[in-house]
């Protein structure tokens, strides 16, 4: 696991899960920028259960049950209530490193010792197969989006939800199932980078990450195809600050690592504008 | 919102924190005590709770402004770390004489500030991108520029820690009553949110940032310089929260360090929201936050219950709130 090439997937992993649970929400007319939040509360989980004894998998399998419930909660101020989704989002992240720096801890005690565990096993091609696995995510998407009936549902309630509407449909159902898919991904996104690049918690784990998801999604143009190159990118820079910090580099502070991703999704943002693909209904309350 | 759900939030968000304590072995009835205890009860008490109100009040009226005005400034932690590190940066730099000092270094805080806006304010008008995703992304590299400040360029080379060096002792606002910790910066920012009160209310160019808030088309259409409405908000919004971080500096910490700023900015924004989007409101808002700030860091030494209560009380308010406002809009 200590080649660049690995590390850069293992980064990359949780990007491209949390970004394409975020495209399927987005394409289906709402968006959750509380992502952060939801991989936040993702590690978490994985981290209490991996500490309270489950294996890594069931650890896994736990921050996606917390993720549904999420996306569900979510949906339910945001979709059903029809709250404005930035400001739900907005507050999310807030209530997400509140609550996990709360329950932290009460598990942790006041040490403040760094608590491990237990990561999972790499047994496909040198890497735990759940990270291969995250990059079969988008082409299934892409397939789901545009060859069966419940994605093209997603898609017409994000771009026509009167239209949707109209055919005695419900915006409300399937924006909260996009809602519920959205937060298991983010969450097991979350999930996999406590168990297998960073096996502990601490307060905002994520770095960030939940945020640079969103930025991931925009650049992409709302296709899911496009999230991999754009996941492998973000993911492959931060796998160059570790590296560059493993061997030492003093030359190039390692805070200009720190914020080149960030900085990256300025650009790419910049070069290609909010530019076409985005679903004509995002963010308007369903009808 | 009506009174009664009103009451229902207030409500829920009380059970929610009593469950909370009690699931950290505390009594909650205890715990409310030594939180109102710590908030309120002395003069020491009742000063750290404006103190910690100071960079509050000021966020959530750089929330205000913009959000009023049509622009969703999500990065005002951003925009208050960019203030802070300005401050530090400036303040060992003039030396010892308060009057100018302080000014220059508050100064540059508050042009910190809506510097950091600039990129997102240029990517919204020109690109497109929506606010809300460049100010989250700067608030990521305004982190990152802190962590690097702080071991590079700015680093005391007395201290073990990485930090800036200080201010000098002249500089550093004293406390307005002895064995306080509060002192001018909290006159400062709520004149400041008198002001925009005033301006918000009562006056033209409020009347034209709300009219660019509640409609760019329709303001636009009558004749309305709305991109420039929009720009002068974000960046006045960006100011407020850079002074947020400079007067912490000037006032509490004399430097810069790292983490600087637990979720301040965010904090502010649902001090906002819990104030109704009006200045005044949200200064009131930021001080409960504030008090139970103050509140909360008394009952983890008294009770052992984590001080991330601070921050997850306001969040369920406003949740509830949100929740029980549903699709209305703020005003």
């Amino acid at each position: 696991m200590s080649g660049f090439l690995e590390v850069a997937l293992l980064l990359s992993a949780p990007l491209l899960l949390a970004a394409a649970g975020e495209l399927v929400l987005e394409r289906s007319g709402s968006l959750q920028i509380g992502l952060e939040g939801t991989m936040l509360a993702g590690a978490f989980t994985a981290f209490a259960a991996a500490r309270a004894g489950t294996g890594p998998y069931a650890a896994l399998a736990a921050s996606a049950a917390v993720g549904a419930g999420a996306g569900l909660l979510f949906a339910l101020f945001a979709v059903a209530r029809r709250a404005d989704p930035i400001l739900v989002g907005t507050v999310w992240n807030l209530l997400a490193l509140g609550a996990t720096g709360f329950a932290y801890r009460l598990l942790a005690g006041e040490t403040g010792s760094v608590l491990q565990v237990r990561t999972l096993p790499a047994d496909l091609l040198g890497l735990p197969w759940p990270v291969l696995a995250s990059f079969l995510v988008p082409p299934v998407l892409h397939l789901l989006l545009t060859r069966t009936r419940p994605g093209l549902r997603i898609v017409a309630a994000g771009e026509h939800p009167e239209a949707v509407r109209a055919q005695g449909l419900s915006v409300v159902a399937i924006r909260t199932g996009a809602s519920t898919l959205a937060g298991v991904l983010g969450a097991l996104g979350g999930g996999l980078l406590v168990l297998t690049i960073s096996p502990t918690f601490v307060e905002g784990v994520t770095a960030g990450r939940g945020f640079l998801a969103l930025a991931i999604v925009v650049f992409a143009r709302w296709k899911p195809l496009r999230l991999v190159p754009a996941s492998l990118l973000l993911g492959g820079v931060t796998a160059l600050q570790y590296r560059l910090q493993a061997l030492g580099f003093q030359a190039v502070p390692y805070a200009f690592f720190l914020a080149l991703p960030g900085l990256l999704a300025l650009a790419a943002l910049a070069v290609s504008g909010r530019g076409g693909g985005a679903p004509k209904a995002l963010g308007t309350p369903a009808p | 919102m009506r009174p009664l759900q009103a009451a229902a939030v207030a409500a829920g968000t009380l059970a929610a924190a009593a469950l909370l304590v009690a699931l950290a072995g505390a009594s909650p009835l205890a715990a409310a005590r030594a939180l109102l205890d710590g908030a309120l009860a002395s003069p020491a008490a009742l000063g750290e709770t404006f103190a910690r109100s100071t960079a509050l009040v000021l966020t959530a009226l750089g929330a205000v402004v913009a959000f009023r005005s049509g622009v969703l400034n999500i990065g005002l932690e951003g925009q208050l770390l960019a203030g802070a590190a300005a401050a530090a940066a400036v303040g060992p730099a003039v030396g010892n004489l308060p009057f100018i000092g302080r000014l220059a270094v508050l100064l540059a805080a508050a042009l910190a500030g809506a510097a950091w806006v600039l990129p997102a304010a240029w990517l919204a008008e020109r690109r497109k991108v929506p606010a809300v995703l460049s100010t989250i992304l700067l608030n990521l590299v305004a982190a990152a520029g802190v962590t690097w400040l702080v071991r590079g360029p700015l680093r005391d080379p007395a201290g073990d820690y990485p930090q800036s060096r200080p201010l000098a002792d002249a500089l550093v606002l004293p406390p307005l009553v002895p064995g306080t910790r509060a002192t001018a910066a909290v006159v400062v920012a709520f004149a400041l949110a008198a002001l925009a009160a005033v301006v918000l209310g009562r006056t033209a160019l409020g009347l034209k940032l709300r009219a660019a808030g509640l409609s760019p088309r329709a303001a636009r259409a009558a004749g309305l310089d709305d991109v420039g409405l929009r720009t002068g908000a974000f960046l006045a919004s960006g100011a407020l929260a850079g002074l947020a971080g400079g007067l912490e500096v000037l006032a509490i910490t004399a430097r810069l360090y790292d983490p600087f700023s637990a979720g301040i900015g965010f904090t502010g924004i649902a001090a906002a929201l819990l104030g109704g989007m009006a200045p005044a409101g949200s200064a009131v808002a930021a001080l409960l936050f504030a008090a139970l700030g103050a509140g909360s860091s008394a009952l983890q030494r008294d009770a052992g219950v984590p001080s991330a209560l601070a921050s997850v009380v306001p969040a369920l308010a406003v949740l509830g709130l949100l929740l029980a406002r549903g699709r209305r809009e703020a005003p």
